[in-house]
């Protein structure tokens, strides 16, 4: 917690804002590059989805909302859990941190499961990587997606190494990782709606 | 002994004789000529990238070859001459990793991962392609094969760059003597990351994940780009900062008192 | 204290599910019995709504809310830049595809 106005006292706290980056301030120059990345891949998706609309549509029609909605409710509520985390730790609360922090994994194997599942019903039903463009970008953002998530399970590991023993307990670190976490799912929120839901 | 006053060659004189960092700054400014050439001669002069298409028919790529003929000779001639600085910036970058507090192991690796690089980053091509460009009167099959040949091993071999960039990202993570900002690790990974999505190049001719494709190709490149300047000025104020101690790297003293810390300036 | 925090993200929770689940209705608006239709509000919609759960995890679960001004207004300036890729990029190519 890099604090920018110390010793303010909790009766004031009200008044005056404490302001504090969350986190270090490199995962935040990180989660906006790699937004700024993967923005200028949706860009690359929706030209290409512009010249070719027709054939998208029908493609779209392949993919399964529910799929889509579960996935996103289930990264949001890993975000609250991994929120809750953070402010667990930040009052010295590390049981309910730690549990918080397993709630995080939960969600997170829960959207990978479910994803894994929705891979395999494409497959099932033909599309595959190769089967034509809108699969392309398909396949593309939510595996690539999914490597974040993965890295993002490393990342909880962290958590969960730093809130278990009194020896450690980094509440930056705790907020660093928490930061990366939250860029994987708001980068969800976008692929979500440009995927299923945008005609 | 105090040279500023020195004329910029009596100065440089006694830098290459004396400075304790002649070596670091050797290399480094082998990095910075050696991209420079890079980029002309892969860009300019043999006009290898950005590349041409993995979806043209023989005839067109023979055509190709033809407009380029003279180029890819001269050009990649040179690329011959230079694949040798590669090694001093190679060193550089692993030393920069035997200044952390990490174990050698990553600058070992990083340098075992890296010599193998030179060869699918730049040397197939160049043979391929001068192979491709020697004899034009060549069987157009043949000139084809060789033109896959080239572009494939030059886009598809990312791993190489990725686990390289993997390496480079967990040391700077770990590391506790402070060489490198954090969000540098981070950057590791982004262009890590942005080297994976390269892999689809060998399933498609045509598209955004073709060898020249929008996703495969130029997304890639500008991550690179940035990548690679990033890590060129900070490995210049990694040399500023080195106290050749084991312990944390110290920061630059403010503006004022920097003059003595120029590459051409002099050293106590 | 942490009642009050407590709260606030359940609430934050609540509402970004809510957004989702709204996405399932501007599904169903844009299909004809099964058959999808292409249609600039549905993705417009789609997009702004997105942008806007965005920028409600930025504020509240990524605490920017009481981050200093310069991080409030990289991230705010963020979102803008996406909207504009995304909504640019869309329209430009609806323009150009013609």
């Amino acid at each position: 917690m890099t604090n920018l106005d110390t010793g303010t006292p909790p009766e004031q706290a009200e008044r005056k804002p404490v302001r504090f980056i969350p986190g270090q301030p490199d995962m935040w120059a990180f989660v906006l590059f790699e937004t700024l990345v993967f923005t200028s891949y949706f860009v690359v998706y929706l030209i290409s989805r512009t010249q070719n609309r027709e054939l998208y549509l029908q493609s779209q029609a392949d993919l399964d909302l529910r799929f889509g909605v579960f996935n996103t409710v289930m990264l949001l509520f890993s975000s609250w859990a991994v929120a809750r985390c953070v402010q667990a730790s930040r009052e010295g609360a590390y049981r309910d941190a730690l549990r918080d922090a397993f709630l995080t994994i939960f969600f997170g194997v829960a959207f990978l499961v479910s994803k894994v599942l929705e891979w395999i019903t494409e497959i099932r039903i033909g599309n595959t990587f190769t089967s034509n463009e809108f699969f392309q970008h398909y396949f593309f953002l939510t595996s690539i997606h999914c490597v974040h998530l993965l890295i993002g399970f490393v990342v909880l590991g962290v958590v969960v190494y730093q809130l278990w023993s009194p020896a450690r307990r980094s509440q930056q670190l705790v907020e660093t990782c928490a930061t990366y976490w939250h860029t994987v799912d708001f980068l969800w929120v976008l692929i979500f709606a440009l995927l299923y839901v945008v005609r | 002994m105090s040279t500023q006053t020195g004329s910029l060659a009596s100065r440089f004189v006694w830098n290459f004789r004396h400075n304790p960092k002649r070596e670091l700054w050797f290399a480094w400014w082998v990095i910075v000529v050696f991209y420079q050439l890079y980029g002309l001669l892969f860009f300019v002069v043999t006009r290898v990238q950005p590349p041409p298409s993995p979806g043209w028919d023989t005839p067109t790529v023979v055509q190709w070859f033809g407009d380029h003929h003279l180029g890819i000779l001269a050009g990649f001639g040179v690329v011959f001459l230079i694949t040798g600085m590669t090694a001093p910036i190679n060193a550089l970058l692993a030393y920069s990793m035997r200044r952390m507090s990490v174990s050698p192991i990553f600058g070992y690796s990083y340098l075992i991962i890296y010599s193998l690089s030179a060869v699918p980053g730049m040397l197939v091509m160049a043979i391929a392609m001068t192979v491709g460009a020697l004899r034009p009167d060549r069987d157009p099959a043949l000139i084809q094969w060789l033109y896959d040949f080239a572009f494939l091993s030059f886009s598809g071999t990312m791993g190489v760059f990725m686990i390289g960039s993997l390496v480079w990202m967990a040391a700077v993570l770990i590391d506790k003597n402070r060489v490198f900002p954090k969000w540098f690790g981070y950057l590791n990974l982004c262009n890590a990351l942005t080297e994976v999505v390269v892999a689809p190049a060998w399933i498609f001719r045509r598209g955004v994940f073709a060898w020249n494709g929008a996703i495969a190709w130029w997304i890639n490149m500008v991550v690179f780009v940035v990548y690679t300047a990033v890590f060129i000025v900070l490995l210049r104020k990694m040399i500023e900062r080195e106290d050749f101690g084991t312990g944390e790297l110290p920061d630059l003293p403010p503006k004022a008192q920097r003059k003595q810390s120029s590459s051409v300036g002099a050293v106590q | 204290m942490s009642a009050t925090f407590n709260k606030r993200l359940m609430f934050v929770w609540l509402v970004l599910t809510a957004m989702t689940l709204a996405y399932i209705w501007l599904d169903r608006s844009a299909d004809e019995d099964g058959v999808l239709n292409a249609s600039t509000v549905v993705t417009v919609s789609a997009i702004v709504i997105a942008l806007v759960k965005v920028r409600i995890i930025f504020r509240e679960f990524m605490e920017v809310r009481h981050a200093p001004a310069l991080l409030r207004r990289l991230t705010d300036a963020w979102v803008l830049i996406i909207g504009v890729c995304l909504l640019g990029s869309y329209f430009i190519g609806m323009a150009v595809s013609h």
